[in-house]
Order: C-alpha cells, then sequence, then structure tokens
C-alpha cells in the first residue's frame, strides 16, 4: 500500500466510526466547549482571588491555606469519593429541573425526608434496598408536591421550596430530639442496624464505598433519561423554549411536574444513601444534614447541568469542604471559607454573558 | 385576655419591620423588571455588619447607617449583574445568599472565635405607648420610619412621572426605551434602592430586636419577604397588610410556647421546634391561598437586551 492509500484508509475509518462523529461534533462546537471551559475556570479563579484577598486582610497567609486545603483535601481518595456522594445527588436534584426552566431550592428538604425515611424504614426492616427505594420515593413525593403547587397554583417554586425546607428542618429536629432518638446517645437518632449497612469494597485506588458506585449508576441513569428518552427530550425542549414546546405538542405543564419529581427523587435518594451507606444515624441538631442541599445548586451549576458533569463537581468540592477542614484544624482560617468560594463560584457562573463578550474581544484582537 | 391581644400586637410590630421594609425594596426593584432572590443574604450580610459595627463603637445608630449601606452594595452588586451583564437572575441571588452566609460567619469565628452568635450589642431605645395598667405596646422607631417608606413608596410609584417611568420598565422595557427611559440605568437605580431598604431592614434586626447577631437569624425571613411582595401584589400599601399578616405569624410562633408553658406549668424541649414551623406552613398556606388572582409585571426577570 502506498502512503496514500493508508492515509486515505485512515481518514475513511474515523469518518465511519464513532470517534469520527465525536471529532466532527468538538470541531463544530468547539466555541461552545471553549466557552464553558472558560466559564468553569474563569469563576473558579475569581472564587479563590477573593477569597485569598479576604484571607489576606485577616492576617492569613493564603497560599500556606489554599496548599493546605489542596494537600488534604484531595489526598484520600476514598474519603473524597464516600464524602461526594449526596453532592452527587442533591446536584442532580438542581440541575433536572432546571433544564426543564424550574429552580428547585428545595433539594435541602427533599434529602431530608430521604435520609429520614430511609432511616426508619431499615431501622424497622433492616433492608438496605427498600431503605433506599423509601428515601427515593419520599424525596420524589415532595418534589412532585413543590410542582403541583407551581403548576397548579401558580406559587412561585423558590418561595414554596425554601418555607417547605424550613418546616421540614424543624420536623426533623421535633421527630429525632422527641421520638427517635438513640436513648444510649441522646444527641442522636436511632442507628441503621449493622447488617443494612452498604459495605465497600478494595480497588486499586483505595477502599471505594458501593453508595458511590450507586450513585454513579444513578447519575448515568438519568444522563441516559435526559438524552436518550422521550421524557428527557420533553424536559429539554420546553427548558429552552415552553413556546417551542406547546407547538411541538407537548405540554410544558407536564415537564415542570416529570423534571421535579425526578430531581426530588433524586435528592432523596442521595440523603438514603448518605445514612445508610455512610453516618447512619443523624444528630439532633441536623448538622449531618444541613447544606448538602445548598452545596448541590453550586455543582449543578459547575457540572454544567450535566449528569457527567456533576460528577466530577461534585469530586471537586467535596475536595474543598473537606480541605476546609483540615485548614480550621491546620491554621485555624473558618472552614466557611469555602461556602464563601463556591457563593463567589456561582455568582460567577450566572453571567455567560460576559465571557461570551470575553471571547469575542479575544477574537476581534486576533483578527487585528 | 386584653394582656394577650396587646403583647402580640407589641411582638407583631417587632417582627413585621424586615418584612416591611424588605417587601418595600423588592416592589421596587421587582416593578422595574429584576427579581432579587438575594434578599436572605442581605439580610445576614447587613444584620452581621451592624452588629460588628455597634459592637466597635456602641451606637446603633451608626450601625443602622452602616447596614443600609452593606445593602447598598449588595444592590451595586446584583445590578450590575442583572442589568448590565445580563446575568440570570435567580442564580445570581442564590449565589449571592451562599457568599453571605459564608462571608459573615467566617468574619465572626475570625473575630470572635464563636460559631454561633456574636457578643450582645447596644439597641435603639423603643417607644412604648401605654394602654392599660401594667402592659404597654412598644414599638421601634424603625417600625414607624418603615410604614412611612411604605407610604411614600406607594406615592413615587403611583403618582409620579419617575414612578411611572420605572413602572414601564418592568412591564414593557421596549416602550420605556421608547418613550426615553433609560431602562438600564432605571433597573440598576432600582435594584440598588430595593437593596438598601432591605439592608436597612437587616440592621433592624440586629439593633431593634434580637440584639445580637446569630447564626440563623434570618431563618428564611427573606423569602417570607418575597412572599409578602406576591401577597401585596407589587403594592407597597398593601406590602404594610402583608407584613403584619406574616409577621403575625412570626410573632405567634415565639409567644405560643411561652404562653403555653406559664399555663401548664411544664417546660417543652422538643415541641419548641414543632412551633418554629408555624411562620413557614403559614407563609405556603396563605400565598397557596391568594397566588392564583395576581399579576406580576410583565418583563419580571428577563434581563432587556438593546438592539
Amino acid at each position: 500500500m502506498s502512503p496514500k492509500e493508508v492515509k486515505y484508509k485512515i481518514a475513511s475509518f474515523i469518518r465511519k466510526s464513532r470517534i469520527g462523529f465525536i471529532v466532527e461534533k468538538i470541531r463544530i462546537k468547539y466555541v461552545d466547549y471553549l466557552t464553558s471551559a472558560l466559564e468553569i475556570i474563569l469563576s473558579a479563579t475569581v472564587g479563590f482571588l477573593i477569597v485569598a484577598v479576604l484571607l489576606y486582610f485577616m492576617g492569613y497567609d493564603p497560599y500556606e491555606v489554599f496548599s493546605i486545603l489542596f494537600r488534604y483535601g484531595y489526598g484520600n481518595t476514598s474519603y473524597l469519593l464516600s464524602k461526594s456522594v449526596p453532592y452527587v445527588m442533591s446536584a442532580m436534584a438542581f440541575s433536572i429541573p432546571l433544564l426543564a426552566g424550574v429552580f428547585n431550592i428545595g433539594g435541602e428538604s427533599q434529602l431530608y425526608v430521604g435520609a429520614f425515611t430511609s432511616l426508619l424504614v431499615t431501622y424497622y426492616t433492616a433492608n438496605p434496598v427498600l431503605g433506599l427505594l423509601a428515601g427515593l420515593l419520599a424525596g420524589g413525593g415532595l418534589g412532585l408536591f413543590i410542582s403541583i403547587l407551581r403548576v397548579y397554583r401558580n406559587i412561585n417554586e423558590v418561595i414554596a421550596a425554601i418555607m417547605i425546607n424550613w418546616t421540614m428542618y424543624f420536623l426533623l429536629v421535633y421527630l429525632i430530639t422527641g421520638t427517635y432518638y438513640d436513648p444510649r446517645m441522646p444527641h442522636q437518632s436511632i442507628q441503621v442496624p449493622k447488617s443494612a449497612w452498604l459495605g465497600e469494597f478494595i480497588s486499586p485506588w483505595g477502599r471505594i464505598k458501593v453508595s458511590f458506585i450507586l450513585a454513579i449508576i444513578g447519575a448515568c441513569v438519568i444522563y441516559y433519561i435526559l438524552y436518550y428518552t422521550n421524557i428527557g427530550y420533553l424536559l429539554r425542549v420546553s427548558g429552552l423554549s415552553p413556546l417551542s414546546a406547546r407547538y411541538a405538542g407537548y405540554n410544558p405543564r407536564k415537564a415542570i411536574l416529570y423534571s421535579m419529581l425526578l430531581g426530588g427523587a433524586m435528592a432523596g435518594l442521595g440523603g438514603a444513601l448518605f445514612i445508610i451507606g455512610d453516618v447512619h444515624s443523624i444528630d439532633t441538631t441536623m448538622s449531618t444534614l444541613y447544606g448538602l442541599g445548598f452545596t448541590g445548586i453550586g455543582i449543578g451549576l459547575l457540572g454544567r447541568n450535566h449528569p457527567i458533569g456533576i460528577i466530577f463537581a461534585a469530586i471537586f468540592f467535596s475536595g474543598l469542604l473537606i480541605g476546609g477542614q483540615w485548614v480550621e484544624l491546620k491554621t485555624g482560617a473558618p472552614p466557611q471559607l469555602t461556602d464563601t468560594i463556591i457563593g463567589i463560584i456561582v455568582i460567577a457562573l450566572a453571567i455567560p454573558y460576559a465571557y461570551r463578550m470575553l471571547i469575542s474581544m479575544v477574537r476581534r484582537w486576533r483578527i487585528k | 385576655m386584653i394582656e394577650d391581644i396587646i403583647n402580640m400586637l407589641s411582638n407583631t410590630f417587632t417582627t413585621m419591620t424586615p418584612l416591611i421594609l424588605a417587601g418595600v425594596g423588592e416592589i421596587i426593584t421587582e416593578r422595574s423588571g429584576v427579581v432579587n432572590i438575594g434578599l436572605e443574604g442581605i439580610f445576614i450580610l447587613s444584620s452581621f455588619t451592624t452588629a460588628v459595627a455597634t459592637f466597635y463603637t456602641g451606637n446603633p445608630y451608626f450601625g443602622l447607617l452602616l447596614g443600609a449601606f452593606v445593602g447598598f452594595l449588595s444592590g451595586v452588586l446584583h445590578g450590575a449583574v442583572s442589568v448590565y451583564l445580563r446575568g440570570d437572575q435567580i442564580i445570581a441571588g442564590i449565589g449571592y445568599n451562599s457568599l453571605a452566609y459564608g462571608l459573615s460567619l467566617m468574619i465572626m469565628i475570625t473575630l470572635w472565635q464563636s460559631y454561633g452568635q456574636s457578643p450582645r450589642v447596644e439597641k435603639i431605645p423603643s417607644l412604648s405607648i401605654k394602654v392599660t395598667q401594667g402592659s404597654a405596646i412598644i414599638i421601634s422607631p424603625v417600625t414607624i420610619l418603615a410604614i412611612f417608606i411604605a407610604i411614600g413608596v406607594w406615592w413615587w410609584l403611583f403618582k409620579t412621572s419617575s414612578g411611572l417611568k420605572l413602572r414601564a420598565c418592568g412591564e414593557d422595557p421596549r416602550a420605556a426605551e421608547a418613550m426615553g427611559v433609560n431602562v438600564f440605568r432605571t433597573r440598576f437605580y432600582a435594584t440598588v434602592l430595593g437593596a438598601t431598604l432591605t439592608g436597612i431592614g437587616g440592621a433592624y434586626l440586629v439593633v431593634g430586636w434580637i440584639g445580637r447577631f446569630t447564626k440563623f437569624i434570618s431563618a428564611g425571613r427573606g423569602f417570607i419577604a418575597l412572599a409578602n411582595v406576591a401577597f401585596s401584589n407589587w403594592n407597597p400599601l398593601m406590602a404594610i397588610v402583608g407584613g403584619f399578616v406574616f409577621g403575625f405569624f412570626d410573632a405567634l410562633s415565639i409567644y405560643l410556647p411561652i404562653k403555653l408553658q406559664s399555663e401548664y406549668q411544664e417546660m417543652f424541649t422538643a415541641e419548641s421546634s414543632l412551633f418554629c414551623t408555624i411562620p413557614y406552613m403559614a407563609t405556603l398556606v396563605i400565598v397557596a391561598i391568594i397566588m392564583k388572582k395576581i399579576k406580576m409585571p410583565r418583563a419580571l426577570g428577563k434581563p432587556y437586551i438593546k438592539e
């Protein structure tokens, strides 16, 4: 074969195969990918820079703080991965409804009820599968409730979700301190029986919890539903343009109901996985669960509302959160610096127009 | 009985003030077409700043002023993001809430090495009006200020030409532009003004009511203020009524357990957190009842793109 023929064969192979399709897709959409990457990198940089300045003025050495944050945050792979489980799920609770154009701030309470019902079910039946199923259903039910209020009573879903979040918070504190506390340790709830714990297995990267694998499977299932089924198409079309969805014969209201049901179910499953697979009980001030749902919002946005992106974003954020606690131990700097970084990243991610403006400016400069 | 009513009234006057101030501020912002979900964050950050300023100067009026200034700065941030940079207003607000929570706790831990609350600070003295022997309605000067601000804003929005221009930006920005209104600038100023009023509300939480900064000082109150905006149908006068109604349930959740405890001579432990759910459930139910009939500004939440 002459070199020309070889070249031709390779070219035709690339064109025909799946790789060729992917290469072509990247070639067409490279500006989109570039903007996404730029958005993520720039917003994270801005977040870290602002917090570095704050730390400097508060009397800490930002270099030392950040080196501890990254060294300890990402040092222990198995802990990092098990910590990211509830975040993967609560981020999807925010992102799935967002694709359909609804803001689900209620991931927090959906996670609470999922965790609590799964705790009760596994306590009485000692069956982890039933527990996970109960958490899934409870979270989904609460998500559906918010979307019913939105669709049939026209209530702003943000207000409804926050009110339900606080109601559930205080209700659970009441239930745990009043009825379901552990008689041996009164500041904790009843425990998941040992036989129902989700175990862990040994892999080349250290011990990996079964709950992490289940979370990955959950994300993949959601990816399949969103991008390869009719329901997913309905969600995405009604999110991009409710009007065109209606012209195409879809019902955007149905999209809201489905998306909140799916999102709530994911948050509930996240709570269940966290309880059965990791912590096994809730403390009476709810500090085990508080904030898991809110952090999920930032993770969903950083993961570009894509289930696979969310997995990586969740691992990144849980590294930050673990590192934040180490920073407090080592330097005395408050761990809330991670909350601040996350807040700044979210604000920076809200302004995609700014990045597009930046790219077009760079392009104009290159043409000159 | 009459004493209970007077006590509840006096408590409601305390709890309704931040809801009225933030509600009226948000009405100005939303009438111009911008949503600011970050009321909760402004409450937290401005109440924290007020606590710090009052702690170090001992002057609650200065603290109030600085709280309003923090609200002003938050408004500048949200206005720049949502008006000039065409950002997603809801997401920016969510991010601001997280930022404010992290920032204030971070500085609180550095300043006072405390995770839950700040030390006590000076409060603005309240006026007390004697009704019967031994019972009086206690009302803070900030509450009276809030009611006057609400009336003034109503007059400005509905009776002056600049108020009409502001409402035009929220109903139909293109028509407003054709009328010769600078939509960007109007929306920006409205956002800043609304956030400043919310900042006063946040400062009031410390210097008018609780007397210290705590981690859960706001506890969803910013979102109850948002519910108040919808309840009032974007009318500042109705926001006073809404503030009274929502504030009543807030006061009830504080007053009811105390009353029941003294009545039955027993301490509540677990049940006390059950009473805390009252304001949230009441808000949800009230909003569910009235929400069908409201009419929101038509261009609300949509960034204006000039052609």
